[in-house]
């Protein structure tokens, strides 16, 4: 405690105030200019009509007319929909399995546990388009190797992206092979800090790995648990680009999510008050779900 | 007989990660086996796995066919400007919030942080009409506005700096040196693996940026090499371009893995375990 006041007295004493001022101002300006401004605006917008195509004193006022609308249209809600199971999916499946992986991996003395970490990672920094074209042919129905390998293992084959009931658990599979490295990796880096000798201990106390992970692996977790969940929803929510790559919301609307739809009212429709309005909307779902497991998370520290 | 054990024990989380490597390979298996196929091996039905003779033919017509020499400049100058500008904006402003103390510091850093967690949708629509009417559409500068600071790089790097010894900043005071220098001299230098860290991934997320530039680019010329594979998918319905569609997308993400495997190589966790510390 006194070494840190005397810390901080000699900065007082050494720099002038300004100075950490000026090491966080140009950020701090980009990202008041093109995050929180924007949002602002986007709040703003979702209250008139107006297509981005005429000056913003073009706007009109129409209140919360577009939030009426997108909850009457039928469409926009499909695509809430599908924009929660998704990314509820994508949450309930990738930050376990990667939980697990990254236990495995981080327990292991064998030296292919550290390539397996590598080899799950590289498909983290491919592209999102890329792994989309790539899985479009993996999944193809007829021919495509996934129903080549399906049928020599006796599986029946599957329609995959074909078929409003498999297409977006199709975009859920891809979208976890693309992420499982990323998530397994920070896990594996939070797994670092922990000591080993609370595992061996519990582990001569005859408590199973079951019964280790709830007991002492997760909780000790705590963070970077939460960290990885945060960022798997914000993404899942968020998902556009292999949507739009791939099947442009369909077949039938069942994979049309809300940025897709957003997107399209803006800039196929010229409807931008209309979709700032979807954005807001989605804005408030992240907000809501981040903030729900960031306050889980805060209850299990206590 | 506990070696045995722990041996037997072993097998279920061996074939775990096996299952998980081969999860992860397979994908990549079959991109880089069908970018070498020939027309002829490539429209065969069912399948064929590895291609007779592997040929580079397939590189060849991408090349022919595509804007591939200006797509890569195109995205090297994107995600090479916008990293460049995160790194300097970050490892300035991590820096302050990890090593000094001002009034609204820590509201300043939640506020920050708290951008991380905006989804790029929710600006899209005011930030592209920013763009079109400071007259930017169409261009790369238009591209990188918003591409030039990022609240994920201050964290980052606030969290490595937390680590850093204050006994080496007042040495460096006592030696007269300012502010700016002890960041320069001392500072940059113990950040190196969070600064090489945040330097893959700013690069990987802006080279892979699609949304974004997909609103702003409209010209072939212009088009970044994410843009260009999107092109690719015009050509699916065209079965004996498979393979030149397979070897563009494998030339588009050899930059983001040759960039992943330096890194890891000069830093194994990647800076990760102190973004991860409390």
């Amino acid at each position: 405690m006194k070494l840190r006041s005397a810390r901080v007295h000699r900065e007082a004493v050494g720099m002038s105030p300004a100075t950490p001022w000026l090491f966080v101002a140009p950020a701090t300006l980009l990202v008041v200019a093109t995050i929180l401004t924007p949002i602002v605006m986007s709040g703003w917008i979702s209250l008139h009509s107006w297509s981005m195509l005429t000056p913003l004193s073009a706007m009109q006022w129409v209140g919360l007319d577009n939030y009426a609308t997108i909850f009457r249209d039928a469409s926009f809600m499909r695509a809430l929909g599908n924009t929660a199971v998704f990314a509820g999916a994508f949450v309930v499946v990738a930050v376990p399995v990667a939980l697990v992986m990254a236990v495995l991996i981080s327990r292991s003395r064998a030296r292919g546990a550290r390539v397996v970490l590598a080899l799950l990672f590289t498909t983290y920094v491919i592209p999102t388009v890329a792994v989309a074209l790539l899985w479009g042919y993996l999944l193809s129905p007829r021919g495509g190797p996934v129903n080549e390998l399906f049928k020599l293992v006796g599986l029946p084959i599957q329609p995959w992206l074909g078929s409003p009931r498999t297409a977006l658990w199709s975009l859920v599979l891809l979208t976890i092979w693309q992420y499982l490295g990323y998530f397994t990796t920070i896990l594996v880096a939070g797994l670092t800090q922990i000591p080993k000798e609370y595992d061996e201990a519990a582990e001569i106390d005859g408590a199973g790995p079951v019964r280790r992970l709830f007991a002492i692996t997760i909780p000790l977790l705590r963070r970077p648990l939460t960290f990885a969940t945060a960022i798997c929803l914000i993404n899942g929510l968020g998902a556009f680009d292999a949507v739009n790559v791939l099947t442009k919301g369909g077949p039938s609307d069942s994979t049309n999510v809300v940025t897709l739809h957003a997107v399209r009212t803006a800039f196929d429709y010229g409807q931008a008050g209309r979709a700032a309005a979807m954005t807001m909307v989605l804005l408030i779902g992240v907000v809501v779900a981040v903030g729900g497991v960031l306050l889980m998370s805060k209850d299990l520290q206590d | 007989m506990d070696r045995l054990r722990r041996g037997v024990r072993g097998i279920p989380a061996t074939v775990l990660l096996i299952a998980a490597g081969a999860f992860a390979a397979f994908p990549l298996f079959w991109l880089v086996a069908s970018a070498l196929k020939r027309p002829e091996e490539i429209t065969k039905l069912p399948p064929v796995w590895l291609p007779a003779q592997p040929s580079l033919d397939a590189f060849g017509e991408a090349f022919r066919l595509l804007p591939i020499g200006s797509a890569f400049l195109n995205s090297f100058l994107i995600a090479g400007l916008s990293t460049a500008a995160v790194l300097a904006t970050s490892v300035a402003a991590g820096w302050a919030f990890a090593v000094y103390r001002f009034r609204g510091r820590d509201q300043l850093f939640l506020l920050l942080l708290a951008t991380m967690f905006v989804p790029p949708i929710a600006t899209l629509v005011p930030l592209y009409w920013l763009v079109q009417s400071a007259g930017l559409l169409d261009s790369i500068v238009g591209v990188l506005v918003p591409q030039l600071a990022n609240a994920f790089g201050i964290y980052l790097i606030r969290q490595f700096a937390r680590g850093v010894p204050t006994e080496l900043l007042d040495a460096g005071r006592a030696d007269g040196a300012t502010e700016w220098q002890i960041l320069r001299k001392i500072g940059v230098p113990l950040l190196r693996p969070a600064i090489a860290t945040l330097a893959m991934f700013a690069f990987v997320y802006y080279w892979n940026a699609y949304l974004w530039p997909l609103v702003i680019l409209q010209s072939p010329d212009n088009y970044t090499v994410v843009l260009l594979v999107n092109q690719l998918l015009s050509y699916t319905t065209a079965v004996k371009y498979a393979n030149v569609i397979y070897a563009g997308t494998l030339l588009a993400i050899i930059p983001n893995i040759v960039l992943f495997l330096w890194v890891r190589r000069a830093y194994s966790d990647m800076g990760f375990s102190s973004a991860v510390k409390g």
